[in-house]
């Protein structure tokens, strides 16, 4: 539909997924109710969840997971040639993810704890933009389906998408759900950006931070509350560098 | 359901709530969130990122009804992307002029729209320059940068009411040649309506034969006592309060220079408090203000 | 003002009837904080044992039925190049019942701000008059300072008041359509004894308040402190969370934001209620921004509730009830940070 005299464009979507659980894909191939709707804004290149389309010309390339193999590493460069504009979407896309804390180990013996006497190739996990230059990030565990939609229009349109500034407290409050600290728990809520809808924290679980940091995290304070509410320095770091979003300070 | 005892008491159909609508007179409104539809009629670009456009509200008796004064701002709604406060440069015609940066994603959707695209107008608010106070009077007429827009509805009215004052200096200052705004109509404002024009930029460019610096050197120029006088300084928060203590120092009361100050305003009506200044809402009480009162309001400059 | 008896028994049948005709929001348990303290909410309520009168406080204030968190402004329908705006108010009548002191009192500022200002905000208004208010007198809460603050009584901006004098309740009556409500169900008139009891029972609860903070100098204070390092000391601590702005009863500033669909057949214009702590607050296009530092965005909140409102209103925005400091993890709360700031004026 035509707007102020701008005619519409309908750029081609490609979808990939390297490492990761697929959860950000599928996240996007939810809500049958829209679904056609969300299909409308754009023609499918490629999206093995919904389509069998597999066109090698496309616009915008929404990539999903960590890199963690030689190969995926070839395929990202190539999509990063081909698309006009390369999106990560999804934590593990943006940060490297929970594929993320294998870095934590000695390679070899992760290697034999997951794969036994029939080793494979597995190099330390990167996010992209570790390896290519890239052009939007949309953190999530999952990404929240309303924000990618609201992306792909700021990227149709060509205008800078704004994430809220605000952490997920505010998005607490704004919900009746009650402070996970209250409760005794652990919660990144007041580090991380908000826009998530507070699912954590409503489903009752505390925040682990997959969407990032809000526009100016207190992480000094927030380690000092933590602490002082009996969390031990090693529990709050584990839990800061979960999603590898948030930065893990002594 | 409801019991017998509550009745839905419906806004829309209570009487001092059904005023017609009309923003300068601030008075009981029922849809104070309801927008004029306003067509652009003419876009130009004045620079890099700074165009004119011609906005003609769609509605005869709407048309009508509009009036302003300078120094007050209209709401621009793009309905679907957002609102943003645009100081009236003009009107006329049955037209109002706006002078749009391209700052956000709202300006620069707008600076995209075509001849003939619809867009929502509220407004106007906000206070006003007291052109009436200054009448008989020297004026100086002091802008930078883009503060050039909302001086340009006092330069306006000075042309358009030219008898009613004293001699009028418009000092304006600008970063290159290529940014100063309406350069188009200096011609006609020296020679029809006798107003004297200094400019400056900080980076001439070849063709630039005026004066280099900033606009606080233009001062300089100003020879006679301003104790009678009025001043209106537009422009970036540094540069106005330079520019007025300046004008303080050589005499002129600090209640007669008036500034406007630029904030976010979502909703134009006091009560959205993005655009407070201390406890004053730059929407409601300024954004035109004289500068004795901004010296008085933390955090304005 | 009319006083009337109503006895607990009466007063069970008049909510039920309540419960039977319209919605009806009360304070309601809805768990318990890791220190063993229950916490509550105002929610709809379904049946009567789900009101809870003896509630301490509630941490999201009764504001969120007024000026809810999120609220359509404005929907657009798109057609060629050309679009329409359709803007609906809601109208359905609820009763809101068990609101203390502060929330009544909290609702009259808004009052002030939302009604009687240019510019009426007939969003606010048509929620307002379409909600019947009962409120209720209570023993002094943990953290709270209404009596510092003038708002640990009220006399208007309900329909019906309760005070327990144990077997019945005390009921002022603030409006007609309360006098018509209570008369659903037996009350009778005002004997000396049922006088005696409310007053012992008022002087009760005024006996159980604490020490008062001295707020008479604080407008001055807060122009002379402008740059105390009081102000940097607790901004550090500011996690800058914008939750004391979502649980103060009386906070009201937003945001607007729009969006389309994703087939550009509708949009809509949504207005979120924001908090002067965030940092974006105060960012104009183009990313200037006024208060950038935590501090000064925290020191501007406490200016705007206890000088900037007062300036313009005649009273502070604050009302006293401590849900603020209640929900800042990083423990900012209005009466040590004013005791601050009071103790900084006395010694410079």
């Amino acid at each position: 539909m035509n707007y102020l005299g701008i005619k519409p464009v309908r750029p081609r979507v490609a979808i990939f997924g390297f490492t990761g659980c697929e959860g950000c894909q599928l996240q996007l191939a939810n809500g049958e109710e829209d679904l056609a709707e969300f299909l409308s804004a754009m023609r499918i290149a490629r999206f093995r969840e919904l389509s069998s389309a597999d066109e090698e010309a496309y616009d915008i390339a929404l990539v999903e997971g960590a890199v963690t193999r030689g190969d995926e590493e070839e395929r990202l460069l190539e999509i990063r040639d081909r698309a006009r504009v390369l999106v990560a979407l999804g934590s593990c896309a943006c940060y490297g993810g929970v594929p993320r804390l294998k870095n934590c180990f000695d390679p070899v013996e992760m290697n034999h704890e997951v794969y036994g006497c029939h080793p494979r190739e597995s190099l330390p996990t990167r996010s992209l933009r570790e390896i290519v230059t890239v052009d939007q990030e949309i953190p999530g565990c999952p990404v929240a389906k309303v924000e990618v939609e609201r992306i792909i229009q700021h990227l149709i349109w060509g205008l800078p998408y704004r994430f809220p500034a605000y952490p997920v407290c505010l998005e607490c409050k704004q919900r009746y759900i009650l402070c996970r600290f209250e409760q005794g728990e652990l919660c990144l809520g007041p580090l991380t950006r908000g826009g998530c809808l507070a699912t954590c924290p409503r489903g009752g679980l505390g925040c682990w931070g997959c969407r990032g940091p809000a526009a100016e995290p207190n992480y000094g304070e927030f380690i000092a509350i933590a602490r002082q509410r009996g969390f031990t320095l090693r529990e709050i770091k584990e839990r800061l560098s979960f999603f590898g979003g948030l930065e893990v300070t002594p | 359901m409801s019991a017998p005892f509550l009745h839905p008491f419906d806004i829309t159909r209570e009487e001092p709530l059904c005023a017609p609508l009309d923003y300068n007179l601030k008075s009981q409104l029922k849809d104070v969130d309801r927008c004029f539809k306003g067509e652009i009629t003419a876009a130009a670009r004045l620079t890099r990122d700074v165009k004119l456009f011609h906005v003609r509200l769609v509605a005869p008796e709407e048309r009508q009804r509009f009036s302003f004064h300078p120094g007050q701002f209209v709401m621009v709604e793009l309905p679907g992307f957002g609102e943003v406060p645009i100081s009236i440069c003009g009107a006329q015609q049955g037209f109002i002029e706006l002078c749009i940066r391209e700052a956000g994603n709202v300006t620069a959707m707008i600076h995209r729209a075509g001849i003939g695209a619809k867009v929502g107008i509220r407004g106007p608010f906000g206070t006003y320059f007291p052109m009436e106070r200054m009448k008989g009077h020297r004026i100086l007429l002091i802008a930078g940068g883009l503060g050039m827009a909302p001086l340009r509805a006092p330069i306006m009215h000075v042309t358009e009411n030219r008898s009613d004052y004293g001699e009028v200096r418009l000092l304006y200052g600008s970063t290159e040649p290529g940014q100063l705004l309406f350069d188009y109509q200096y011609e006609q404002w020296r020679r029809v309506d006798g107003i004297t024009i200094s400019l400056i930029v900080d980076h001439p460019d070849a063709a630039w034969r005026g004066a280099v610096g900033t606009v606080t050197k233009l001062l300089e120029e100003i020879t006679f006592p301003l104790d009678d006088s009025y001043a209106i300084v537009c422009g970036p928060p540094v540069m106005f309060k330079f520019v007025c203590s300046e004008l303080s120092s050589m005499g002129m009361p600090r209640d007669r220079m008036f500034v406007s100050l630029e904030r976010r305003m979502q909703c134009g009506m006091g009560k959205c408090c993005r655009c407070n200044v201390g406890s004053t809402y730059v929407c409601m009480d300024g954004p035109v203000f004289d500068f004795w009162t901004v010296m008085n309001l933390k955090e304005a400059i | 003002m009319l006083f009337r008896i109503l006895d607990k028994q009466e007063f069970h049948s008049l909510v039920d009837l309540m419960l039977e005709s319209t919605e009806v929001i009360g304070p309601k348990k809805i768990g318990g904080a890791v220190d063993g303290r229950p916490i509550h909410q105002y929610l709809p309520l379904f049946n009567f044992h789900e009101l809870d009168l003896e509630y301490e406080t509630t941490e999201i204030p009764a504001k969120s039925y007024f000026l809810p968190y999120l609220e359509n402004l404005s929907t657009w329908r798109f057609t060629d190049d050309d679009w329409s705006q359709e803007i609906a108010y809601r109208l359905h009548p609820r009763v809101i019942l068990g609101l203390h002191a502060c929330d009544i009192n909290a609702l009259l500022k808004l009052d002030k701000v939302m009604t009687r200002e240019f510019f009426p905000n007939p969003y606010y208004i048509s929620r307002r008059k379409n909600s019947f208010i009962i409120g209720v007198d209570h023993h002094p809460c943990r953290g709270g300072f209404c009596r510092s603050l003038g708002t640990d009584t009220v006399e208007r901006g309900f329909d019906l008041f309760l005070t327990d004098l144990g077997d019945r309740y005390f009921v002022a009556i603030d409006s007609e359509r309360g006098f018509t409500m209570l008369h659903l169900v037996t009350v009778r008139q005002v004997t000396q004894r049922d006088t005696d009891d409310y007053l012992a029972a008022r002087q009760e609860i005024a006996s159980g308040f604490g020490p008062t903070l001295e707020l008479k100098q604080l407008p001055r204070v807060l122009d002379l402190q402008f740059d105390s390092e009081v102000w940097r000391r607790w901004g550090a601590k500011c996690l800058s969370c914008g939750s004391c702005a979502a649980v103060c009863p009386t906070c009201y500033c937003y945001g607007v934001s729009e969006s389309v669909a994703m087939d550009f057949t509708r949009g809509a214009k949504v207005k979120q209620l924001y908090s002067c702590n965030l940092p974006d607050f105060a960012q104009v296009a183009g990313g200037h921004d006024f208060r950038p530092e935590r501090e000064t965005r925290l020191r501007y909140r406490y200016y705007h509730q206890h000088r900037g409102f007062l300036e313009q209103y005649d009273e502070p925005k604050c009302v006293g009830c401590g849900r603020c400091g209640r929900s800042c993890l990083a423990g900012i709360n209005p009466p040590e940070v004013i005791g601050d700031l009071l103790a900084a004026e006395e010694s410079s």
